[in-house]
C-alpha cells in the first residue's frame, strides 16, 4: 500500500472498525499521515492527493521544529 | 449529576454545571442541541459542526450511533450566543455585550478554590494494556486536508517540572492533538503557551512531561483551558469563579495522580516525550486556513480511564464563525480588558472576538492627546497580546465596540490616515497567522479612531447628534405595534 500523501510505502494497519467490519484505517509512518478505508478518493488515492498538500519525504527533516529543542543542562 | 442552584449577584438563579452531561440535557429542553439518532459515517461529523455554526443560534449536535465505534459524538457544545450563556445559567437570549459584562463581573470572584472528590465516574473503567484509542473514542477527521484524525477541545492538564506538586502552575489549555497510534499523539506546544514553558523547562533536562488529556469536560472548564491566564494562576479557582462561586470538583487521575476535572467523560494519561519531534499537520486552524506540516511534540499513552458510554465532544473549526470563534471569543476579551484597566481604568469593555484577538476593539475615555495609542501599546505588552494582537482599533468611551456599525462610524469619521495609524515593525506574532512572516513574527497595527483632544491640535469641533426627545417613547410603541402586528 502506498501513502497518498507522500507516496512512500511504509504504511501499516492503524486499526479495524471497534464495532464491526466497517472500516480499516492506515497510517504512513514516514508522514504520519493516516485516512479510513471508506473514505473518498482525494483522501485515500495517492493520484488523487491534491498536489498542494502532497509532502516529499525528503523535505520532513528541513521542516520549522515547534517548539524549538532547548540545549541540554549539564 | 445535579444542576446546582446559586444565586447570582444580577442574572437571577444560575446553573452551575459540573459535567458536559448535564449542560446537553439544559441545552436540548432550551432547543439548543439536536440528537441525530441515524448512524452516521466518522467522517460526517465535521461537516455537521460546520453546518450548525452556519446557523443563527445554531445547536449541538449529538451522533448516537457512529459507523463502526461504539460511543456517542457531540459537536458544536459552545457554538452559539445562546449556548454561551446557558453555559453561564443565563437566559438563551442575553445580549454578548451583557455576557461580557456579568463574565467580567465573576472573573473578580477569583480565587474559588475546587472541592476534591474521589469515586469519579471518569475512574470507573481505566485500560492500561493494549491501549487502542479508537476502541474508546470514536475519532474523525475534521476538514478534508488535515493529516488524520484530531482532538480539537482536549482539556490537558500537565505539571510544572521543576515544581510538580504546585497547584497555581499545573495548567490546564487546549491544544491540538493529532491521532498518531493506537498509543501515541502529536501535540502542538507552541513556545509562548504555558505548556510550551513546561515542555521547555522539561525538556533541558531530559524528562517527560506527565499530562492528562480530558474530553468531554463541563462547559465552564473547556471555556477556561483557552482562556489565556498568568502563569502561575489557576484554571480551576477560575472555574469556581466563572461558575458564580460554585467550586468546581476534581479528582486524581487514574494512574498518574495528576488532579484533573472530576466530571470529565475520557482521560487519557501520559507523557510527552523529551526532545521529540516529528511531522504533524496539517490541521485546518482558527485562522481559516491550514497550518503547514510541522515537525512536532510527541506524546506516549499510558491510561486511558473513561464513564460508561463515554460521550466524545469536539469541535469544528473553519472559516470563522465557526464553534471556536464563539468558545474563544469572551474568554479572549474579558482578560485582556481586565488587564488593560488595572492600568488605565478609562477602558470601557474589549473586543477581542476576531480570530481569538488578532483584532481587538478598545473602547476608552480618552485623558489627553495621545492617549488613545497609548493605550494600544500597552494591550501589545500584555502576555496575549503580545503574540496575537495584530490590529487593534482604539474607539471612544461612548462607541460599543462589539457593535460593528458603532465601530465603523469611528473609524470613517474619526480617523486621519496619516496621524492616526501607526505601524510597528518586526513584533511577536501568531504562528498559524498566514499572514506572518517568518512564522511567529509580525508586524502591529494601530488605529486611533478617538476624537482627537489637546494637547493635540484640534482642528475642527465635534458637537455630536443626540436622539430627540421622545425616541425612548416611541421606540416602545413603535416595538409593541411590531410584536402586535406578527401575532
Amino acid at each position: 500500500m502506498i501513502c497518498p500523501r507522500c507516496d512512500t510505502d511504509k504504511v501499516e494497519l492503524l486499526t479495524k472498525s471497534p464495532v464491526g467490519n466497517a472500516w480499516e484505517m492506515y497510517i504512513c509512518n514516514t508522514c504520519t499521515y493516516s485516512w479510513r478505508s471508506t473514505e473518498t478518493p482525494d483522501k485515500t488515492d495517492p493520484k488523487r492527493y491534491n498536489a498542494k498538500f502532497k509532502i516529499k519525504p525528503e523535505s520532513i527533516p528541513n521542516m520549522l521544529v515547534i517548539p524549538p529543542v532547548p540545549p541540554l543542562k549539564a | 449529576m445535579k444542576d446546582i442552584q446559586v444565586p447570582s449577584g444580577k442574572t437571577g438563579s444560575t446553573k452551575a454545571y459540573h459535567d458536559l452531561r448535564s449542560f446537553l440535557v439544559t441545552l436540548e429542553a432550551e432547543g439548543q442541541l439536536v440528537r441525530i439518532k441515524d448512524e452516521v459515517d466518522p467522517e460526517e461529523i465535521g461537516a455537521a459542526g460546520r453546518a450548525s455554526a452556519n446557523l443563527k443560534n445554531g445547536p449541538a449536535v449529538l451522533f448516537e450511533k457512529v459507523k463502526g465505534y461504539a460511543n456517542p459524538v457531540v459537536t458544536n457544545v459552545h457554538g452559539s450566543w445562546a449556548n454561551h450563556a446557558l453555559m453561564m445559567g443565563m437566559d438563551k437570549d442575553t445580549p454578548v455585550k451583557e455576557q461580557f459584562l456579568e463574565l467580567s463581573r465573576r472573573w473578580d470572584m477569583y480565587p474559588v478554590g475546587p472541592k476534591r472528590v474521589t469515586n469519579a465516574p471518569v475512574n470507573e473503567n481505566t485500560v492500561t494494556e493494549n491501549i487502542n484509542i479508537f476502541d474508546i473514542i470514536s475519532l474523525y477527521r475534521i476538514n478534508t486536508y488535515d493529516s488524520g484524525c484530531f482532538l480539537s477541545k482536549a482539556c490537558i492538564v500537565s505539571a510544572d517540572p521543576e515544581d510538580p506538586t504546585s497547584y497555581g502552575k499545573t495548567n490546564l489549555g487546549t491544544y491540538r492533538m493529532q491521532v498518531k497510534g493506537k498509543d501515541k499523539l502529536g501535540i502542538q506546544a507552541l513556545p509562548f503557551h504555558d505548556i510550551g514553558i513546561q515542555l521547555s523547562k522539561a525538556e533541558a533536562l531530559n524528562k517527560p512531561v506527565p499530562i492528562a488529556i480530558c474530553l468531554g469536560c463541563d462547559p465552564i472548564t473547556t471555556f477556561m483551558a483557552s482562556t489565556p491566564i498568568r502563569y502561575d494562576q489557576s484554571e480551576y479557582d477560575y472555574v469556581g469563579a466563572l461558575n458564580n462561586g460554585v467550586p468546581m470538583e476534581i479528582t486524581k487521575s487514574a494512574t498518574l495522580g495528576l488532579e484533573i476535572p472530576a466530571g470529565c467523560e475520557i482521560c487519557i494519561e501520559g507523557y510527552i516525550e523529551p526532545r521529540v519531534r516529528e511531522c504533524e499537520g496539517p490541521f485546518g486552524e482558527f485562522p481559516g486556513s491550514y497550518s503547514g506540516a510541522r515537525l512536532q511534540a510527541v506524546v506516549k499513552i499510558t491510561a486511558i480511564s473513561y464513564r460508561a458510554n463515554p460521550v466524545f465532544e469536539n469541535l469544528y473549526l473553519g472559516i470563522p464563525w465557526s464553534e471556536i470563534d464563539y468558545l474563544m471569543a469572551l474568554n479572549t476579551s474579558v482578560p485582556l480588558y481586565k488587564m488593560l484597566k488595572d492600568t488605565f481604568p478609562e477602558v470601557q469593555a474589549v473586543n477581542a472576538m476576531y480570530t481569538h484577538g488578532i483584532g481587538v476593539i478598545v473602547s476608552t475615555k480618552v485623558r489627553f492627546g495621545g492617549f488613545g495609542k497609548a493605550v494600544a501599546m500597552r494591550l501589545l505588552t500584555t502576555p496575549h497580546g503580545m503574540a496575537y494582537n495584530k490590529i487593534i482599533i482604539v474607539v471612544d468611551e461612548y462607541v460599543d465596540p462589539f457593535n460593528l456599525e458603532q465601530v465603523m462610524w469611528a473609524m470613517t469619521t474619526r480617523v486621519d490616515p496619516d496621524k492616526d495609524v501607526s505601524i510597528i515593525k518586526n513584533c511577536p506574532g501568531m504562528p498559524l497567522d498566514p499572514s506572518s512572516n517568518p512564522p511567529g513574527m509580525h508586524n502591529k497595527l494601530i488605529i486611533d479612531a478617538t476624537t482627537p483632544k489637546a494637547p493635540e491640535i484640534v482642528s475642527r469641533e465635534t458637537e455630536l447628534l443626540t436622539p430627540p426627545a421622545g425616541t425612548a417613547k416611541w421606540e416602545e410603541i413603535i416595538s409593541q405595534l411590531v410584536k402586535a402586528a406578527r401575532k
